[in-house]
């Protein structure tokens, strides 16, 4: 591993114009705007139109959500343990399917490409309800386990578009190049296919992962109220209309998406480093 | 070389996964965990017999999960806290708090498991419910009783309150529990007088173009204000108690609701959208676009006063003829695994020692019938405080007009739908 050349170490970043540098602006002040503005929220005690800042600040929302009585450590354990585990299967179940979708053309391929997305076209209400009826039937209702299902119901068509590009960029023949050489089934997939997919890993599991995150209605239903993760929490604040709390929640809420984002980003960008070189 | 620290770090990461998820698995699993008994069933046929202390023996141990609504900080805090603990040291009994979004939800949930067969060990042994969600769950069968008339401390409830919720005979389905009476807010430094009957608030809306809107119904609080309207023209709320009579419904509804057409133009967007919910509109009053708010809790300006939402100079009102007012109740979804706990803890809720320190933290309403309390009692009552903004119990209890029944208003919302939001 040679010392990277001067090539790879110029920031793109020294050829943008003003257009490119306007529109990083907007992005960061559409990120950044609402975000800084809930953190004000979350402080506020008074704030009246016209005032340009709040009137009196207060410690009351962020005391309460870190009380005991709030229950915001169990929702939070809750919704990053259904997430996570959401995740992992979700790239477990669309491995497959994803590499038999980038393979070669097979008569029933498009029928297959629309059933595998069927999840994400149909309307969530009407699939979640048919699932409480089914799950019912079998106990999986008001379960952690139920919950997890279906999560995985949305998650799974993305991971498995998201596999899929990687599939297709993928030489399935350094597979068997390997294996001539005598490496073991195992030796291959650590050595070669997990190298070369792991951007689309990371990404397909970032998308499962935030999809569960930010579930609502099926969780609700599914869960019946017994599994309660953040987003339950967060929107019985937001229709009381308790802004503070329902504030600080969002900027709880937020956190953990965002340091998913960012383990993410660098697991890519290590990656097309080492393709540079 | 590079793969190999790829594949590696790959492996690395599902290992710190893995043992992340055994470590939350712990967690949630210790959350979801219950303590002591998992409840006693009761046939409620055998309920007229069975002795108050053998039920309270019964339930010693057992855990109730009761499924609150869960958008109100003051309290979750005080039946997490101070309920809890007076329900533990008393009964023995363990209430877990479900938070709940919205009841309409968990009744559809119930009707779902009924259709499932799913007939015991559900998971919500006493909801928080009334009006229309009360009618949908008692007409599909998924509420367990009759109940509410065998709880010893019933009986100091107003007959009315027992009788029927929005016309649908309550049969003991459920047991009263708070009370809600509809105020309206305005805000003494912008203004000094608030209109204070109906005429009154139709020549102030034409006076005083875009500043007054209402939520669309069927949110509970629009579909309130429209009820108002209703009654203006039909006559006042007798006519509107005994089961629904089109004749009646049309001699009020039509003039109602071509004033509602009429006076759009003087709302607020003049009318072309309407606030989804009653914090939208208190949004709305909060930034002055709109002058005037509104809500079905008496207490609610107070409560707002004190978390810095509102200014201090707020104040509610009700009409001089009168604002709708209901209870509020507690029932037991058909399929509770511990209905034995749920008795406990609703005869609990409603006794006069819990109803006064309710009133006392929460601002709420003392919904016990005056006449049945003692002396004493009395006295606690007048001595409860009262927030800055909130009118006394005797004002609030001498504009109590009742609701009609429930036809009336499902059908005025359907034509509030077709006849003024999308003519």
């Amino acid at each position: 591993m040679g010392k990277p050349g001067p090539m790879n170490r110029e920031s793109p970043l020294r050829h943008f114009g003003v257009l490119e540098w306007l529109g990083i602006l907007a992005i960061l002040s559409g990120a950044v705007g609402p975000v800084s503005l809930l953190g004000l929220w979350s402080f506020t005690h008074a704030w009246f139109w016209p005032d340009l800042l709040p009137r009196e600040w207060s410690l009351r929302a962020w005391s309460y959500l870190f009380s005991p009585d709030a229950g915001v450590g169990e929702a939070l354990a809750t919704s990053l343990f259904i997430a996570l585990l959401v995740a992992f299967l979700a790239l477990f179940i669309a491995w497959p399917a994803a590499r038999v979708v980038a393979g070669a053309w097979f008569r029933g391929k498009r029928a297959l490409l629309f059933l595998l997305l069927l999840p994400i076209i149909a309307p969530p209400l009407a699939s979640t309800m048919g699932m409480h009826a089914l799950f019912l039937r079998f106990g999986l209702a008001d379960t952690l386990v139920g919950v997890v299902l279906a999560h995985l119901v949305p998650s799974v068509p993305y991971a498995t578009m998201v596999l899929t590009g990687s599939f297709s960029r993928f030489e399935i023949g350094f597979e068997e190049q390997a294996r001539t050489l005598g490496a073991s089934r195992l030796q291959v997939w650590r050595h070669v296919t997990v190298p070369a997919m792991r951007p689309g890993m990371a990404v397909a599991a970032a998308f499962a992962f935030l999809i569960s995150w930010s579930q609502y209605l099926t969780t609700l239903i599914i869960g019946g109220g017994r599994v309660q993760t953040l987003p339950l929490t967060l929107v019985a604040f937001q229709r009381s209309g308790d802004e503070a709390v329902a504030a600080a929640l969002s900027l709880i809420f937020l956190a953990p998406a965002v340091i998913i984002l960012l383990v993410v980003g660098r697991l890519m960008i290590t990656v097309n480093r080492k393709d540079d070189q | 070389m590079t793969s190999r620290t790829g594949g590696g770090r790959v492996v690395r990461i599902v290992t710190a996964l893995s043992l992340f998820l055994i470590l939350c698995s712990g967690m949630a699993c210790r959350n979801s965990g219950r303590t002591g008994k998992s409840g006693v069933m009761i046939d409620p046929q055998n309920l007229p017999r069975l002795d108050w202390a053998e039920i309270e023996r019964l339930a010693r141990g057992t855990t109730v999960n009761y499924g609150m609504w869960a958008g109100d900080e003051a309290r979750n805090r005080y039946f997490r806290g101070p309920v809890t603990e007076d329900l533990r040291q008393r009964f023995g009994i363990e209430l877990r708090i479900i938070p709940l979004g919205d009841v309409a939800e968990t009744v559809n949930k119930l009707l779902n498991e009924k259709g499932a067969g799913k007939t015991n060990d559900g998971s919500i042994d006493m909801i928080w419910i009334n009006g229309e969600n009360f009618g949908t769950a008692k007409q599909g069968r998924v509420l367990w009783g009759p109940f509410a008339e065998t709880l010893p401390n019933i009986g100091r409830y107003a007959a009315g309150a027992r009788q029927r919720d929005f016309g649908t005979p309550i049969e003991g389905y459920e047991a009263p529990w708070q009370r809600a009476q509809f105020v309206m807010a305005w805000d003494t430094a912008r203004f000094d007088a608030p209109p204070l009957d109906i005429p009154a608030l139709i020549a102030w809306i034409r006076a005083n173009p875009g500043r007054f809107t209402y939520p669309a119904p069927p949110d509970f609080t629009g579909s309130v204000f429209l009820r108002h309207l209703l009654y203006h023209y039909g006559g006042g709320p007798e006519n509107f108690q005994n089961g629904f009579d089109e004749s009646v419904y049309q001699r009020a509804a039509v003039p109602a609701l071509a004033l509602l057409r009429e006076l759009r133009p003087s709302l607020w967007r003049r009318g072309e959208t309407y606030p989804a919910n009653p914090r939208e509109v208190d949004r709305l009053f909060v930034n002055r676009e709109i002058d005037l708010t509104m809500s079905y809790g008496p207490a609610f300006a107070s409560e707002r006063i004190a978390r810095g939402e509102y200014p201090p100079t707020v104040r509610t009102f009700v009409f001089s003829t009168g604002t709708i007012g209901n209870f509020n109740y507690l029932a037991i979804p058909f399929n509770a695994a511990n209905p034995a706990g749920s008795l406990v803890v609703i005869n609990h809720l409603l006794s006069a020692d819990s109803l006064l320190d309710q009133s006392r933290v929460l601002g709420s309403i003392f919904p016990l019938d005056p006449e049945k309390l003692t002396a004493e009692e009395l006295g606690r009552v007048a001595t409860l405080p009262r927030g800055p903004a909130t009118l006394t119990a005797g004002e609030l209890a001498s504009h109590l007009l009742p609701e009609p029944d429930v036809r009336y208003l499902e059908r005025l919302e359907k034509d509030w739908r077709e006849k003024v939001l999308q003519p």
